[in-house]
């Protein structure tokens, strides 16, 4: 009997040892070929997610409104509360408004005299989010639109007040955003009235911090914080948030999306900016053709 | 005939797993607002998994767990193959061990389970430190381990009461009449 108990496994355990060794190290040679050479198993890890989320889009979608009519159901709970406290805040955003709308008519005045042209190329597409990441420790959202909107990596995305973050990973049909929170996020950024330049780098927290900033004195909490433009990929001047001092004294910035409610999100489709490569000729004359613009300047000014 | 029985065919039971693992990764993916910084909950995924190989081994063979984990890897943004590799090991482990939680008390393999857990997240890490990748803060990720912990006796419970998956009896033989 004890015979009988073991006479298959014997045979089989060795080769299955060999299998358990050969997948082991077809996986890690996997996981080393994307440190490697991450570019190409990202591509094809944006196919694959490209593939199969969007053939789930009839299942997400209402699943996602059910819970989400749930969890607004228990909210009806402390609806008198909610109810007053919106009052008291239309009654200031009525001042507020008399305000914007007058600032609104003196700046289109004073546009119209300066005869400012905003940039037409400023448009956006906007996606629908399908898909959240599914990790606690990624911070990136799924969106419906994809190569075939023209959507491009590294572009800017926001939702109706902020910046929410980057395109990273556009497949035909679903792009990747990678939100401005992820531990892989870095965005130049500017605050406002001081004028100092830093880096908004996400560490997996709600509030990001900002790093690299020359003169952090000059920055006060409830600063405005906007997009810088530099390194050229985003465009300037895009509302990301307010600075707040975190609890460990570091400068943190309280984000201007509502990140609990990510549903709608607008692309912008940034161009390229023209790099400039050569000097310019006007600027800094090559020194070479310098004396040839020098002898003949009183040639012209004789006759 | 034992082979008529829906139940008994080990197949039904791959299938399932599939089918549960696919469903862990929809409502996974929902995107019901999460913000960062949000305690990780348990990775209901690998309580799965561990609690299936223990109880039944033969329903899950290595090939599945890679394929499956594998696909999980390449949705959820992972490193692909890492997290991949180290459960294979993990499950190969207790595979090899069935014969002694056979006999174990729940209480003795739960700590067994703990360790496997504790261990896979601490090579994890290990190798992310190798790699020079970011990763989250030590008690951040952590705290997921301990809830998954927590969840395992739950995980097996449910196995056990809607799968009717449990430990085969000492001397029990499968449809073919191989021992178990």
């Amino acid at each position: 009997m004890a015979k009988n108990r073991t006479s298959p496994d014997e045979y089989t355990r060795p080769l299955r040892r060999i299998m358990v060794a050969v997948l082991v190290f077809a996986l890690l040679a996997l996981f080393l070929v994307w440190r490697i050479d991450s570019p190409r198993v990202e591509r094809f890890r944006t196919a694959l997610v490209d593939q199969m989320v969007p053939s789930f889009e009839w299942a997400l979608v209402p699943v996602t409104k059910t819970i989400d009519m749930f969890e607004s159901f228990q909210s009806y709970a402390n609806l008198y509360d909610q109810n007053q406290e919106l009052r008291r805040e239309l009654q200031q955003m009525k001042a507020w408004k008399e305000a914007a709308l007058q600032l609104e008519q003196k700046n289109a005045r004073l546009m119209d005299l300066n005869q400012v042209r905003l940039d037409p190329k400023l448009s956006h597409v906007t996606g629908v989010v399908l898909a959240d990441s599914g990790s606690p420790f990624r911070q990136s959202v799924l969106l419906n639109v994809g190569a075939r909107d023209g959507v491009r990596d590294g572009w800017a995305t926001m939702d109706g007040i902020g910046l929410v973050g980057r395109i990273s990973g556009v497949g035909d049909r679903t792009s990747r955003v990678i939100l401005l929170t992820d531990s892989n996020s870095r965005i130049p950024v500017i605050a406002q009235p001081s004028g100092q330049r830093g880096l908004l780098s996400g560490d997996n927290t709600s509030r990001p911090p900002l790093e690299f900033v020359e003169k952090p004195d000059l920055i006060r909490p409830g600063d405005q914080v906007v997009t810088s433009g530099d390194g050229g990929v985003f465009p300037a001047g895009l509302l990301v948030g307010t600075v707040v001092q975190g609890n460990d004294r570091r400068l943190r910035v309280a984000l201007s999306a509502d990140y609990e409610r990510l549903e709608f999100l607008r692309v912008l489709r940034s161009h390229a900016v023209d790099p400039i490569t050569d000097a310019g000729s006007l600027v800094a004359v090559p020194a070479s053709e310098a004396p040839s613009v020098l002898t003949e300047a009183p040639g012209q000014v004789g006759p | 005939m034992m082979a008529t029985d829906i139940r008994s065919s080990v197949w039904f039971y791959r299938i399932g797993f599939v089918a549960i693992a696919v469903a862990l990764l929809f409502f996974k993916m929902l995107p019901l607002g999460s913000v960062a910084g949000d305690w990780p909950g348990p990775d209901l995924m690998l309580c799965l998994m561990l609690a299936w190989v223990t109880q039944r081994p033969d329903h899950l063979p290595m090939g599945l767990v890679a394929v499956v984990v594998l696909a999980e890897d390449m949705i959820l943004m992972r490193p692909p193959g890492l997290w991949t590799a180290l459960v294979v090991i993990a499950t190969e482990f207790l595979r090899a061990r069935s014969a002694l939680t056979r006999e174990l008390a729940f209480a003795a393999e739960w700590l067994l389970i703990a360790g496997v857990m504790v261990a896979m997240l601490l090579a994890y890490r290990l190798l992310f430190a190798v790699a020079f990748m970011t990763q989250p803060g030590f008690g951040f990720a952590f705290a997921q381990t301990v809830g998954s912990i927590l969840m395992y006796p739950v995980i097996v419970w449910l196995l056990r009461v809607v799968l009717h998956l449990r430990k085969p009896a000492a001397g029990e033989v499968d449809g073919m009449g191989r021992r178990l």
